[in-house]
């Protein structure tokens, strides 16, 4: 047969979860065996995993913190790195022009021979600068040495010209000018002889401030750049440019020194920005320095690894479960089987008193019935022999038969009585070896006739290994014999009977006497044992064969137990020990 | 002194009674005690073939009774007729030197064998 998932289920399902014998159900001491399991799974669950969830949440959130400060850390410093650089950038600049313009003074700069040396000096010195123009306080352009020819035009509503006017030095925006380049212009203020100022301006490539920038970015998710005051990018930014080039993100507050925060861009993101506001000694500037990581790629190694803990953490509680299961289905069985084993331990001790003190009343209730008995007899016995011995009566034969169907009541009477008195009475036993094999072959052979007659076969299989028991011959004799009349009973015409034999353990011996008769129900086997109880018509029998069979076994110090089919058959089995003790236990 | 067949000892008066006559009736000559005690005076005013003696009697245990009709009369043949008696009461009443030990209810024709015999015997 191919087993079927039920089959397996049935296997492995634990035994406790199955309906028992209800019979058995008022003798256990745990009832619920299935909440008992429950409750145990829920318990050790609830122990074994709590601890470890909260400890995982507070290690994840204690780790997120630090990682989250360090990542603000390092931004800040890089920030406050790209600062120092830019404001170096600028500020040397500015010094050279402040140095040129002292040392130069107006009448030298204007002449452009000069000052097309100067550039090419400065040019040398730091690199990235594109002319140089002197102007004069109007505005002016009065002298110009670079690639283009700016020569006279005024610039005196530019910006930078106006603050160049309120202090010493300037530098401008980043701005694409009248030449559509992205450039900035630095300027520094001097005083001419006559008391007259003048400015020393100079243009700068971006290229090498971007650069500069550049070199302070670390990361795929990194981002660093200027931005003005009003929000326009001044270097390029690789992931917040907006229309018009103005930035996607926030300005961040102002602040003397550098500072970081946490913020989120326009998709919601969590980013993490390091900014500068930065000031030259010699000039202020508008550009605030941002550098922008984003908080996802920052936390990338964390979140992976966090990955790995949950994963980590889900074979465990997986693993965790089982074994609970498994652990507690085991311990609760291993109850279950103590707890059945006590139930029908109790529930055989509870029959056995019960069988026992039905036997006290039983023979009783024989104990009084028996003088009155008696005396019935003897009256009827005195009329009878009126009836015969006087010659009264002689003749009248029906009034005979009628005493004689008393005294034979009589007699059946008496019958039970003595039964009944033997099954509660402790007989003196007279302990001798027997060879179980031959005593049952006699058993047998009373029936031999019967067996042949009714076409039943009768199997008897006693090893030779069985040793001689020592015990009662005439009761061993009794329940072999009774047993083997209450099959014959059982059965009908061409069924078999088998007896067979074995050594249950050193000392014990044990006896089966199987029919495939009508077998016993279910209601029925509980109660065989019992006094009186028979499932024979009225008069065919006194229900007394198996309690005293009952009786006898335990006399012998043996035990008796019966198991049974509807339809299939009967098996007895009858445990004796090899060596009987004389002393018998009351 | 006086001669009877029989000595009936049986706390169960319509019972003593009524076997008294149903042996009356066949030739035997009874005479009934009540109890243990009276019994044994019985004993001392008449003779008895046969003393048949029931073992719960109100006074005196049977094997007790048993004991003194021995020490008084060691040859008279004792009967027991008990409802109850134990395996472990025969033993005792046989080792006590009772003649024979039987149950109630009575088969008369048992008891008259055993009479038979014990005539045939001491005839």
């Amino acid at each position: 047969m191919i087993p079927t998932a039920k089959d397996f289920l049935g296997a492995i399902w634990p035994p406790f979860r199955h309906k028992d014998d209800a019979l058995l159900t008022p003798y256990y001491t745990f009832h619920d065996y299935r909440q008992i399991w429950g409750m145990g799974i829920f318990i050790l669950m609830a122990a074994a995993l709590l601890p470890l969830l909260v400890m995982t949440l507070i290690y994840y959130q204690l780790t997120e913190q630090s990682i989250d400060r360090e990542a603000i850390l390092r931004t800040e410093r890089v920030a406050s790195n790209a600062r120092r650089a830019v404001t170096y950038f600028l500020e040397e600049r500015l010094a050279a022009l402040t140095f040129t313009v002292n040392e130069m003074g107006y009448d030298r700069l204007t002449d452009p021979g000069r000052l097309k040396e100067v550039l090419s000096n400065l040019k040398l010195g730091f690199g990235g600068l594109t002319d140089l123009s002197v102007i004069a306080d109007d505005g002016t352009q009065v002298a110009y040495a670079g690639p283009f020819n700016l020569e006279g035009k005024n610039y005196s509503t530019q910006p930078w010209f106006m603050e160049c006017k309120q202090s010493s030095a300037c530098v401008s925006e980043i701005y694409l000018g009248y030449r559509d380049v992205p450039h900035m212009v630095v300027a520094v203020k001097s005083l001419r002889a006559d008391g007259r100022f003048f400015i020393l301006r100079a243009t700068l490539e971006t290229e090498r401030l971007i650069q500069t920038l550049d070199s302070y970015r670390t990361g795929e998710h990194a981002d660093i750049f200027l931005v003005n005051h009003a929000g326009v990018l001044q270097t390029p930014s690789k992931y917040y440019t907006g229309p018009d080039q103005r930035l996607t993100l926030a300005l961040p507050p102002y602040s003397e020194r550098t500072q970081s925060l946490v913020a989120s861009d326009a998709a919601k993101r969590a980013v993490v920005i390091g900014y500068a506001y930065i000031d030259t000694k010699i000039a202020a500037t508008s550009f605030i320095l941002m550098v922008v990581k984003e908080r996802a790629g920052m936390m990338k190694v964390w979140l992976d690894l966090r990955h790995q803990i949950n994963w980590f953490l889900a074979v465990s509680a997986v693993i965790i479960t089982v074994v609970i299961i498994l652990t507690s289905t085991f311990m609760v069985n291993k109850i279950f089987h103590a707890d059945r084993e006590k139930a029908k331990t109790m529930m055989l001790a509870e029959s056995n008193a019960q069988l026992a003190s039905i036997g006290q009343l039983a023979a009783g209730v024989a104990h009084e019935i028996n003088n009155p008995l008696a005396l019935i007899n003897e009256t009827a016995g005195y009329i009878k022999d009126l009836f015969l011995i006087e010659d009264r009566y002689k003749d009248d034969t029906e009034m005979v038969e009628h005493i004689d169907s008393i005294i034979e009541a009589v007699e059946r009477c008496g019958t039970i009585t003595r039964q009944l008195l033997g099954f509660a009475r402790h007989f003196d036993v007279q302990v001798q070896p027997i060879n179980l094999k031959r005593m049952v072959d006699d058993v047998v052979n009373f029936h031999k006739k019967e067996a042949e007659y009714r076409n039943i076969s009768i199997h008897v299989d006693i090893p030779e290994s069985i040793p001689l028991i020592e015990t009662d011959r005439g009761k061993l004799q009794q329940i072999i014999l009774n047993l083997v009349n209450n099959a014959f009973q059982a059965i009908s015409n061409g069924c078999f009977l088998d007896i067979r034999a074995k050594m249950d353990d050193a000392q014990h011996v044990c006896l089966f006497i199987r029919d495939n008769g009508c077998g016993i129900s279910k209601d029925h086997l509980n109660k065989i044992f019992e006094p009186f109880f028979t499932t024979k018509k009225e008069g065919k029998g006194t229900g007394l064969g198996l309690s005293i069979t009952y009786g006898l076994v335990k006399k012998l110090s043996g035990n008796i137990t019966v198991e049974s089919q509807t339809g299939e058959g009967t098996t007895f089995m009858v445990r004796l020990p090899i060596r009987m003790e004389k002393e018998i236990p009351s | 002194m006086k001669h009877y067949d029989l000595l009936i000892v049986d706390d169960e008066q319509r019972y003593a009674d009524m076997l008294a006559r149903r042996l009356g009736l066949r030739n035997l000559t009874c005479q009934v005690c009540y109890d243990g005690r009276s019994a044994i005076e019985c004993l001392a005013e008449a003779a008895f073939a046969v003393i048949i003696l029931d073992l719960q009697l109100p006074d005196l245990y049977g094997t007790e009774v048993l004991a003194q009709i021995k020490q008084r009369r060691p040859d008279n043949v004792v009967i027991i007729l008990t409802g109850h008696g134990t395996e472990k009461d025969k033993q005792a009443c046989l080792a006590a030197g009772a003649h024979a030990f039987m149950n109630k209810p009575l088969d008369i024709d048992r008891l008259l064998t055993i009479m038979n015999r014990l005539k045939t015997r001491s005839a």
